[in-house]
């Protein structure tokens, strides 16, 4: 239960990030004018980020409720490795072999955590 | 891209990384309140009992909500691979206060402490490295 709600959590925000920098790049990249703000806000990235965050937030209060915070942020780490195969494969960005191996560290990590 | 757009791009880094890490924190007292309380002061909607641990936990998601505003403004300047990164400094500053501060009072143990470390190495190592060449706008 517990892993399955943390499962879920990590799951949600990681697709958050990923929306909200799609709806960053294509409404916010010449700087935060009033006109891109609005189309930002508006537009179905972003709404789908909020989606998202509201759901994986609710998630994320339930897991606090069952977990010290010492021990579940850490695990929420788990994330950023969602996130970096997310900028490779959805996103298109580089990711070097350094950054790759940053992010065994953090899954070795996340598995000690998760045994403490 | 000028040191003025720069320094913004920095203080929202700055804003976002604490600001999520004041908002893990508040989010858990308002949790632990809840846990104090009883689940069952949701059920019959006791506001009284129930004040505490609202208030955390509003404080808590405003917080975090404030952060993920600030973070937008980063990505709009940095590819995502890069800039989420930064958000490990909110591991470190998370797990001190949850085992120091007597609210939280939370256990640490060496397993933990190296575990949240090697997090955060690897986030910084994941951050550090690479030369992403900025968007030239």
């Amino acid at each position: 239960m517990d892993e399955l709600l943390l499962a879920s959590a990590i799951l949600l925000l990681a697709a958050a990030q990923v929306l909200q920098k799609r709806g960053a790049v294509r409404h916010l990249a010449g700087g935060p004018g009033p006109g891109g703000w609005r189309s930002a806000l508006v537009s179905p990235e972003i709404l789908a980020a909020i989606a998202c965050l509201a759901f994986g937030t609710a998630l994320w209060l339930a897991v606090l409720y069952r977990m010290d915070v010492s021990k579940a942020f850490p695990l929420l780490s788990a994330g950023t490795i969602l996130v970096l195969i997310a900028s490779r494969v959805l996103l298109g960005e580089r990711v070097s072999p350094a950054r790759w191996g940053g992010a065994i560290l953090v899954a070795i990590g996340v598995a000690l955590v998760a045994a403490s | 891209m000028s040191t003025g757009a720069r320094g913004f791009g920095l203080a929202a880094l700055a804003t976002s990384i604490v600001l999520s890490a004041a908002g893990q924190l508040a989010m858990k007292v308002g949790m632990r309140e809840l846990h104090r309380v009883g689940i069952g002061a949701l059920a019959s909607a006791d506001w009284v009992a129930l004040g505490p641990a609202l208030s955390w936990t509003i404080v808590g998601v405003a917080a975090y909500a404030v952060s993920m505003l600030a973070w937008l403004l980063v990505l709009a300047r940095h590819p995502l691979s890069y800039a989420y990164p930064f958000l490990g400094v909110s591991y470190v500053l998370v797990y001190a206060v949850a085992t120091q501060w007597s609210a939280l009072a939370e256990p640490s143990s060496p397993l933990r402490t190296f575990g949240t470390l090697l997090v955060v190495a690897g986030v910084v190592l994941v951050s550090a490295t690479g030369a992403h060449r900025q968007p030239t706008s």
